[in-house]
Parts: structure tokens; C-alpha cells; sequence
């Protein structure tokens, strides 16, 4: 891999629970992504994927192995800022508007007010959100409200973006948007974008696939051009 | 649609209660904590209302010396049969014959000097009269048999045991007798009432001058007297009744009067009852009605606090259930069905907060009162449990199931998904309950609060008692109308004041204190309701407290104002101790003894009056005698003793004198008092300077006081009457045992402590301690809860929340910023709004509710360490929920982040 490597993980694995009761969910994971590395990880549902979504993310701990961020720093770095996650269900702040939402990870990073208001709005204009950003979560459709997370992760310009099944609950017209956001996302920031699917539409917008079963990643096939 | 056959669907609801026991275990529990609150509190108070009122009647019963006093009416009865009919009535326990005569007189010659009294009465009584009314005569010196004299006779004749004095007959040559002892009367009132006096007469002053002799000697001396003037002897039974009554006071004087009218049917006007059992009771029935009130006044609104808590708790995981009721809609349910599966959670949540709640006070009546039905009877306590439980049963049913059925008729199921929305102000709000019940409250206080009113009406004679429940509508008025008022404010604050707040979480949120603001902004009605429950139970909390702090005040001032001090000894009448006397310097050698006043008492007329008459020292009664202000009149109690001091022979009379006498400060009075040598009674001038309207030992109506030094110089004597006794409230009941140890039956000593159980009425002596002792720990319990409990309910409920925060990037202090300042506003908020609320609480109670303070509180007394307590709770109790939820947040479990 040419590029800079932002995450890498080695031998990973991750169980839960003990004894009898022990669950592995992901088992013997190596791999390493490059920025601008645009990946699919697929597989079958309970093959592991958050779980690895997770690791990456530095959300959760390995097991065994070890996980580590070469062009970013260490875990306590990973946020606010260089690693963005989207979730699949709407993952905005309720009691504040669209644009204060997109604007948190911002203030949090410490960035002054209005420069962070500033950035957030171009955001959303980005993805022309500008007309609901006054508008509070609960009153934005699904669409909307992914959209508006993909605008969060815009804003915030970070190097590595994890989107766990952003379009699972959505139809195939705003997934197709949520998608086109994500992709424009990356390409804008040059940030490695890897997107959990079980949708191969969703999937073939991005370079490369990778697909999971049992807890292990078991191909990594990169789509031509 | 969901159709299910009843087997089905009774295990649907099954397991529905075994999923949210086990899943929403805490939820469940705190609203059961709200349910338990409710139903311990009022199983407590109830339990504990009962067993004071048989307290009262208990000891109603003990102070009467006798139940009955049947007087014969008419010349011509026989005693002996008279008292048979008497005897043979049902609930007679015992009766004795008293035989009374009056007599022009009593004279008593000593050495060369005699002394004369004004007309009196000579008693009959038999042998066995002392064994059966104990209470009726109190020895002081001398024999027990035998003819006895009343101290005041004793006083007024200069005579002791030994002498002989002579008694005048009407009509015919007197006698004499030998006395053998002196005696107390303690309730010469009513042993010589006018029996048969219409109801609401003026009540007669005892006779001055009474003489006791057996019944034998009573024959002798005066049947000579009945058969020339039958007029001037009479014949009373005096009866003690088998006191099997109602536990309540009103029943029993109702049973009490009942029986009473019954004899009097049954002597077919040859007897009249004077009834003093039944006047005692009707006294007590007041005391129960207060007992009752203050109940109403101090338990409702806790209970209608831990209703408001309950449902505040179960409305914090509202959310929640909104969506899982959307849920099951979009999956068929029916609104039946949700309805009664919101049933089922209240009924469990009812269960088993009642077992709590009962469970409670079952420890707080074994911890606090010794007895796990706070003394009252089994049939009362399970009577309470119940009525706690029917409440408890209500506050779940309204606060979990009333609400989800709400939700479930009128949501949709997109609006069951919001969470926060730009919803209007509650309707209360844009009509402007608050400022109406508020000013409400002022109305009727004002109506209630009018000359004449009062609170408790029991008539004298009428079986039937009234409270003016319409003066609850005042505090009632006024506590809610505060509670919304904090949540209008509060609502204001967060709402419009957004910038206002943003500037002031500067230090706290940092760059962040923008985006905290607009978070509560959004959230503000949850905040706004925190904030009122807070001021709603801290003005609860407050008031009460204070109220009882002032009650205490007044009852201790009551105590000292009976007592006199710490310890008081009086001199017993025929021995003359003077300032400097041999036994005034044994009181002040007695160990833990810190100061003597001494205090000479005379009786003095005004006029064709005769009054109490108090000698002091000005320059150090007005701090041994612990003297009020509210005891003066026209001043400071200061003020007016020094204006005493001020004038040798200035003297300080009652307002009723002033009046009668039409004085003017200045004007010249002229007392006659006892000289010192020649026993006679002398005039001696005084100038008037003041008004006085209570004084430690003396009587409520008149009295005189004036400076001991000129009253020995006028009279030559300078007999002290009594010695305050300061102990420095330290060991008063071990002081006043050595004194009456060493003073033998010389003088009379009593002490605060004793008094304190006797004084007032018996709601003061037990009944208000028990009660604050119950409430108060209640409320502090609900001060936690109102704080802690919903502040960290509602932080839970925003795990969500907090977890994409922590997934953004948000460290501890950052996450933190919100919930402090969340935790801020409603706390400092509620705090705020419950202490000015609790301040205008207190006034309009202790205003409201004069009637049970006697003498009115010059001030509010504040109890400083539990209000402290109370604060204390509120914020520890916020601390700890701020605490664990920013830890909590900070690390989202995993199954949160799955979930997003």
C-alpha cells in the first residue's frame, strides 16, 4: 500500500463475555488502511463487522493484537477530529439543531465559535443542508438526519471515516444521497472512508471490498476502475 | 390488529411485567420509591394522628381530679339517698358525699393581734375522699386529716397547724376549730363552679377563704346552720366515672356529656351535673382537631409531593415508552391492549411500592416511637395502611398508566418518536394559573385571617366541633401557585435568558457554553418541572420545619411563662423566708444552681380587686425571668423594666386596668396591701408606668409589678414569694429533685421540664414532636429523591445523548459541562424558588394557625441545622447523580454504541 497508512491492525481479536459463555467476535483480523482507501466491508450480519467498525475506530480494545493509528498518533488522539464515525441509526444530538450538531465536534476540538459555525454552515451547504439548519433532528426525515451526520464528518475533516450501515435504514434514494455524501466526504478531505454494508449497490461505489465471516476477514478484492 | 385469546394474552402482560422488572429494574424501583413515600408518610401520620388522639383523652382524663361534680337541687333531699341514686347509675366507678356550707368569715386571734377574712365555704368530706380524688387537695404542711385550711386562708389569717380559729355561722353564734394542716386546691375552680351555670356564664372566682372538716364535724357544725338557713349548705356527689371511653377526645366527651345529660334525666331535676370530664375533653377534642389539621396542613402536601415525585420519575422514561408503544402500535396493538399493559406496570408498580411504603413505617414507628403502630390501636393502624395504600394504588395508576393512556389515544406513532419538539407553553401557563392561584391565595388568607376568625371552633356545651378547612385554601393556594411560578421562571431562565445563561456557564463549559445553553434551551420544560419539584418540596420541607421550630419556641415560652424558670421554688404560705433567709442560701448552694431571683408575691387591691402583686428586682429580672417582649406592651421588655427602675414606686399594671381604671402613664395609684407587722391591710401609693401583659408565674388576666425594694420599704416585709432558679437549662430535673429534698415540705418546686408536659394543651406537650420527627425525615427523603433521584433518571434517559458526544470526541470535562450545568439550573433554581416560597409559607402557617401558639411568636424561630440538612441533601443528593452520570456517559457501554 502506497499511501500513508492511517490504521493498521495486527492479529486482532475481540471476545465477549468468559468461559462457557464466551462469544468471538472477531478472530485473527490483519489489515491496514491507506488514506483515501475507499472500502466496502461486507458479510453476512453477526459476522463481526461493528465489532471491527468498533477496533478501528478505537471505540473498543482487542482482545489479543493490537490496533494502532501510524498517521494519526495514539488512541487518545483519535478524537475529537481525525477519526469520524457515522452510525446507522440517526446519530444527532436531539435538543440541538442541525447546525449546532454539525458544529460540536468542532467546538469540541476547541476551535473558536465562529469559525466553527462557519465551517459547519459551508458543510452543510456542501451537501445542501443549508435551508434545515435551524431545524431540530426530530423534525428531519431518516435521509435528512444521515445526511446531516455525513455534513458533521465533512465539517470536522477527518482522516479516517467509519460509516456503519448508514443506509440500513433508509430507501434506496436517500441511501444513494447519504452515499454520494460519504464518498464526497472523503474525496473533499483525502480521508480513508470504510463503509460496514450489506448492500452491494452501496458497496460498488467503492474501490475496494472487504468481506467477513465468523469473526475473521476473509477476502480483500479491490474493484477495478 | 392484534387479536389474542385471554390465556395469551394474559401471559402477554406476564411477560411484558417479567421484561420491565428485569430491564428497566431501576426505573421500577424509583417510581415504587415515589409510590412507597406516599404510602409510608401517610401510614406513619395516620397511624401516628390516632394514637395522639388517644394520647389527649388519656391524659384529659388524668388532669380531672373528679369526673363529676352532681350537686342536689332543692332543700328537702337526703344526702345518704341522694348519693345512692347517684351510685347506682351505669360507668360509676366510685362517689363520695361533700357537703358544702358558706360562711360569713373566718377569724383567727394570735397574741394580741386578730386577723378576719371575707366569706368562705367549709367542706364535708369523708375519710376515704382523699384515697378516691387524690388530686382534688395537695398537702403543704401539717396533717392530712383533720381540719385543713386552704393556703390562701392560712395567708390571709396568718395562720399555721395548731392555731385556732373560729368560723361564723348566719344567724348563729360561731365556733372554733383547731387546724390541723394547710392544703393546695388545684382546681378550685372547678370544685367550686357553679353547677348548673347556663352555658357561656362568666366563670365565678374560687372562694378565697375555705375551710375542709370531716363529714362528721361538717354535721355537726352546720346542720344547725340548714335547718334556719337551708340556702347556705348544699350537698354534692362527687363522682369518678370507669373512664372506659372513645379513643378519640370529641367521642368520647360526646359519650362523656351523654351520660351526664342521662343522670340528669334520671334525678328528674333533683340534680344537676357539673361536668368537669366532659369541659376537659371539650378541650382536648380542639387539641385532636388541631392534631388533626396540622395532619391535613403537614401530610397532604407530602404525600401530594411524593404523587408529583412518581410521577415525574415514571414521566422521565415517557421517551422511551413513547416509542415502545409506537412500536407495538406499528406491530397491531390496540389501544386496549396498551392500556392495559400500562395497567399492569402501574398495579406492580403499586404492589410494590406499598409493601415499601408500609414496610417503612412499620421501621420508622419501631425506630422513632418504639412501636411499630406508633402506638395506636391495631384496628387504627391497619385502617391507615390501608387508606396509604387506596393513595399509593391512585398515585401509580396517574402517574404510570393515566399518561400512557393518554399517549396511546392521541399520539401518532411519528410524534410518539419525538423526544424534545418546539411544543407551546402548557396550557396553565398561558392562562396564568400560577399568578392567579397566587394571588388567590392572598384573598382567601386575607378573608381567613380577619378579626374573629377561627381556625377551630368548639363550642362550649355543643357536641358538634368546626374547622375552618376554607383556611387550608390559603397555604394550599400559595404552595402550588410558588411551585408553578419556579417552573415559569425557570422555563423563563433557560428559555429566553438563553444568552443570559450561556454567559454565566462561561467558567463551566468553556467554548462550549453556547451549545450547553441551546441544550437547555431545548430541554427546558424538563428542567422547569425538576426545578418545581425541588421548590416544591423544599418549601414543604422549610415551612414545616420552621413552623415546628416555632412551635417549640412558643411552647418552651408557654413552659417558662408557667414555670417561672428552670426551677422555681415557692414558699409555702405561713413561712416567711426573706431574701437573705437561711433557705435562700441553700437553694443557691445547691450544685448546678447558677443564679436565684428571688420574687416577692402579695395580693393587692385595686380598688375593691384583689390582684396579684410581684415585687422584682429591675436590674436582673428581665434575664432570670427569660422576660419576651411579647410579655409588655408600649415596649421592649427592657424598655419597660427599666422605665420601672427608673421610679421607686412605679408599678406596672395590666391593660384591662388600665381600662377600668381609665389610667394615664403618670398617674398616681393607690394599692392596699398587708403591712408586714400588723397584718392589716394598708394603702400605700404608686405611680403608674406601664402596661404588663404577662408575667412568669402569674395569672393571664391582672397582676401588678413593681419594685420589690419599695414595696418592702412601704410594707416592712420583705417575704419572697418565690425563687427563679436558673440551672442554665442544664440537668433542671436533678436540680429541682435536690432542691425538694432539702426543702422538705417548706416550698413547692417545680421545674421547666415537668412543665413543659403540663402546660398548654397536650398537642403542645407530645404530639407535634412525634409529628415533626416523622415529617421531617420524610422530607428529607423527598428533598433526596426530588434532586438525586430525577435529576440522575433524566440523565439516564439521555444515555444516548451523552454516548454520540463521547463518540464525537467529548472528554470528561466536556460531557461533564453539560450535565453540571444542567444539575445547576435546576437545582439552583429549585433551591432558590423553595426558600422564598418556604419564607412566605411560614409566615402564612404561623399566621393561619395562631390558634395553637400561646403567647404569639414575636418571630419565626428558624431551625438553621435542619434547613441546612436539607440543602445539604439537595445537593449531595445532585452531586452524586451529576457524578455517576458523567462517568456513565464518558464510557458508553458497548450495547449503547450498537445501538446507534
Amino acid at each position: 500500500m502506497n499511501a500513508e497508512t492511517v490504521v493498521r491492525a495486527v492479529n486482532v481479536a475481540r471476545t465477549f463475555g468468559a468461559g462457557s459463555n464466551a462469544v468471538v467476535a472477531v478472530h485473527g483480523v490483519d489489515c491496514e488502511v491507506g488514506a483515501g482507501d475507499l472500502i466496502a466491508l461486507m458479510g453476512p450480519s453477526g459476522s463481526g463487522k461493528t465489532t471491527l467498525m468498533h477496533l478501528l475506530a478505537g471505540l473498543d480494545t482487542p482482545t489479543v493484537g493490537t490496533v494502532d493509528w501510524p498517521a494519526i498518533g495514539t488512541r487518545d488522539q483519535l478524537r475529537p477530529g481525525p477519526i469520524a464515525v457515522v452510525f446507522q441509526a440517526p446519530s444527532l444530538l436531539a435538543p440541538l439543531d442541525v447546525l449546532e450538531n454539525v458544529t460540536l465536534p468542532l467546538l469540541l476540538q476547541g476551535i473558536d465559535r465562529h469559525t466553527a459555525r462557519q465551517t459547519a454552515f459551508a458543510a452543510l451547504e456542501q451537501l445542501g443542508l443549508d435551508s434545515i439548519a435551524s431545524k431540530l433532528p426530530e423534525e428531519l426525515s431518516g435521509g435528512q438526519a444521515q445526511r446531516v451526520a455525513v455534513a458533521r464528518v465533512l465539517a470536522d475533516r477527518p482522516r479516517l471515516i467509519l460509516a456503519d450501515e448508514p443506509t440500513g435504514q433508509l430507501d434506496h434514494t436517500n441511501g444513494c444521497a447519504v452515499i454520494d455524501a460519504l464518498i464526497a466526504a472523503a474525496t473533499e478531505t483525502g480521508a480513508a472512508l470504510i463503509v460496514n454494508t450489506h448492500d452491494h449497490t452501496v458497496a460498488n461505489r467503492l474501490d475496494l471490498h472487504w468481506s467477513m465471516s465468523d469473526g475473521r476477514l476473509t477476502t480483500k478484492v479491490a474493484l477495478p476502475c | 390488529m392484534l387479536t389474542l385469546h385471554p390465556v395469551r394474552t394474559s401471559r402477554l402482560y406476564l411477560s411484558w411485567l417479567v421484561a420491565i422488572a428485569r430491564r428497566r429494574t431501576g426505573r421500577l424501583a424509583a417510581t415504587a420509591v415515589g409510590v412507597a413515600l406516599a404510602v409510608g408518610l401517610l401510614a406513619s401520620l395516620g397511624a401516628f394522628l390516632s394514637a395522639s388522639k388517644a394520647t389527649m383523652t388519656k391524659r384529659a382524663i388524668a388532669t380531672v381530679a373528679v369526673d363529676w361534680q352532681v350537686q342536689a337541687q332543692g332543700t328537702a333531699i337526703d344526702p345518704a339517698a341522694f348519693t345512692s341514686t347517684v351510685a347506682a347509675t351505669k360507668h360509676i366507678a366510685a362517689v363520695e358525699t361533700v357537703m358544702f356550707a358558706s360562711t360569713t368569715g373566718f377569724v383567727s386571734t394570735k397574741a394580741s393581734t386578730t386577723q378576719t377574712t371575707g366569706p368562705g365555704q367549709v367542706l364535708g368530706i369523708s375519710d376515704q375522699y382523699r384515697t378516691t380524688f387524690p388530686a382534688q387537695f395537695r398537702a403543704l404542711t401539717g396533717a392530712t386529716k383533720g381540719v385543713l385550711l386552704f393556703q390562701q386562708t392560712a395567708a390571709n389569717l396568718a395562720a399555721q397547724p395548731g392555731d385556732t380559729i373560729s368560723i361564723s355561722r348566719t344567724g348563729l353564734s360561731s365556733v372554733t376549730v383547731t387546724v390541723a394542716g394547710v392544703v393546695d386546691i388545684p382546681q378550685a375552680d372547678s370544685l367550686f363552679q357553679t353547677v348548673g351555670a347556663p352555658v357561656g356564664a362568666q366563670p365565678q372566682a374560687p372562694p378565697d377563704n375555705v375551710l375542709i372538716v370531716s363529714i362528721a364535724t361538717w354535721h355537726q357544725l352546720f346542720d344547725p346552720l340548714t335547718a334556719v338557713r337551708p340556702d347556705l349548705t348544699h350537698v354534692q356527689v362527687h363522682v369518678q366515672l370507669d373512664h372506659h371511653l372513645a379513643a378519640d377526645p370529641a367521642a368520647a366527651y360526646s359519650d362523656v356529656s351523654g351520660q351526664a345529660r342521662n343522670l340528669e334525666a334520671q334525678l328528674a331535676g333533683n340534680g344537676r351535673v357539673g361536668d368537669n370530664l366532659g369541659a376537659t375533653l371539650a378541650g382536648a377534642r380542639s387539641d385532636a382537631l388541631y392534631a388533626q389539621v396540622l395532619f391535613l396542613f403537614l401530610g397532604t402536601p407530602g404525600a401530594v409531593l411524593a404523587g408529583l415525585l412518581t410521577a415525574a420519575v415514571a414521566s422521565s422514561g415517557r421517551d422511551r415508552r413513547r416509542r415502545e408503544q409506537a412500536l407495538l402500535r406499528t406491530r397491531g396493538a390496540t389501544l386496549q391492549q396498551l392500556s392495559a399493559l400500562a395497567i399492569s406496570e402501574a398495579a406492580l408498580v403499586a404492589t410494590v411500592g406499598s409493601a415499601l411504603g408500609l414496610g417503612v413505617a412499620l421501621a420508622v414507628g419501631r425506630i422513632a416511637f418504639g412501636t411499630t403502630g406508633f402506638g395506636a390501636t391495631t384496628s387504627a393502624a391497619i385502617v391507615w395502611s390501608v387508606a396509604a395504600v387506596a393513595v399509593g394504588l391512585a398515585i401509580a395508576v396517574a402517574s404510570v398508566a393515566v399518561p400512557a393512556r393518554r399517549d396511546a389515544r392521541n399520539l401518532t406513532v411519528a410524534a410518539a418518536r419525538q423526544t424534545i419538539g418546539r411544543t407551546r407553553n402548557p396550557r396553565w401557563m398561558r392562562w396564568g394559573l400560577d399568578f392567579m392561584l397566587l394571588g388567590l391565595a392572598g384573598v382567601v388568607f386575607w378573608l381567613t385571617s380577619r378579626n374573629g376568625y377561627h381556625l377551630v371552633l368548639a363550642v362550649e356545651g355543643v357536641p358538634t366541633i368546626s374547622v375552618s378547612y376554607w383556611a387550608f385554601a390559603g397555604p394550599a393556594l400559595l404552595w402550588v401557585g410558588a411551585g408553578l411560578l419556579a417552573y415559569r421562571l425557570t422555563n423563563l431562565l433557560v428559555g429566553r435568558g438563553r444568552p443570559l445563561v450561556a454567559v454565566s456557564l462561561g467558567p463551566l463549559a468553556a467554548g462550549l457554553s453556547d451549545t450547553v445553553a441551546a441544550s437547555l434551551q431545548r430541554q427546558r420544560r424538563l428542567i422547569a418541572r425538576g426545578a418545581a419539584l425541588i421548590a416544591l418540596t423544599v418549601g414543604f420541607a422549610a415551612s414545616t420545619a420552621i413552623f415546628n421550630a416555632t412551635y417549640r419556641q412558643q411552647a418552651e415560652v408557654d413552659a417558662i411563662l408557667s414555670n417561672g424558670a428552670d426551677v422555681t421554688v415557692t414558699t409555702s404560705p405561713g413561712i416567711t423566708v426573706s431574701p437573705t433567709s437561711p433557705a435562700a442560701a441553700v437553694i443557691a448552694a445547691t450544685t448546678g444552681v447558677r443564679h436565684v431571683e428571688p420574687i416577692q408575691h402579695r395580693f393587692a387591691y385595686v380598688g375593691a380587686d384583689l390582684q396579684d402583686l410581684y415585687g422584682v428586682n429591675a436590674a436582673t429580672i428581665v434575664d432570670a425571668g427569660r422576660l419576651q417582649n411579647g410579655y409588655f406592651q408600649g415596649g421592649t421588655a427592657r424598655q419597660l423594666i427599666a422605665t420601672l427602675a427608673a421610679q421607686l414606686d412605679g408599678v406596672l399594671v395590666s391593660a384591662e386596668t388600665v381600662h377600668d381604671f381609665q389610667l394615664l402613664p403618670g398617674d398616681p395609684i393607690t394599692l392596699r396591701l398587708q403591712d408586714g407587722a400588723t397584718k392589716q391591710f394598708i394603702s400605700v401609693p404608686f405611680h403608674y408606668v406601664g402596661v404588663a401583659k404577662e408575667f412568669p408565674t402569674a395569672p393571664h388576666d391582672s397582676f401588678l409589678l413593681a419594685n420589690a425594694t419599695y414595696i418592702t420599704k412601704m410594707t416592712g416585709n420583705d417575704t419572697v414569694g418565690a425563687f427563679l432558679v436558673s440551672t442554665a437549662g442544664n440537668n433542671i430535673a436533678g436540680v429541682a429533685d435536690a432542691l425538694r429534698h432539702q426543702l422538705g415540705t417548706s416550698a413547692t418546686v417545680t421545674d421547666l421540664s415537668t412543665s413543659r408536659t403540663t402546660v398548654g394543651s397536650s398537642l403542645t406537650a407530645v404530639d407535634l414532636d412525634g409529628l415533626t420527627r416523622v415529617e421531617l425525615g420524610f422530607a428529607l427523603a423527598l428533598a433526596a429523591a426530588a434532586s438525586g433521584l430525577t435529576l440522575w433518571l433524566g440523565l439516564t434517559e439521555r444515555r444516548r445523548t451523552f454516548a454520540i458526544a463521547a463518540a464525537l470526541g467529548a472528554n470528561q470535562r466536556q460531557l461533564g459541562a453539560f450535565v453540571w450545568a444542567e444539575a445547576a439550573v435546576t437545582t439552583g433554581a429549585g433551591l432558590g424558588a423553595g426558600i422564598l416560597s418556604a419564607w412566605a409559607l411560614s409566615n402564612m402557617l404561623v399566621k393561619v394557625l395562631h390558634g395553637v401558639f400561646d403567647p404569639a411568636p414575636e418571630a419565626l424561630a428558624v431551625p438553621w441545622t435542619y434547613l441546612a440538612a436539607v440543602m445539604a441533601i439537595t445537593l449531595a443528593a445532585t452531586l452524586a447523580a451529576a457524578i455517576a452520570a458523567i462517568r456513565h456517559a464518558h464510557t458508553p457501554h458497548l450495547e449503547l454504541l450498537r445501538s446507534l
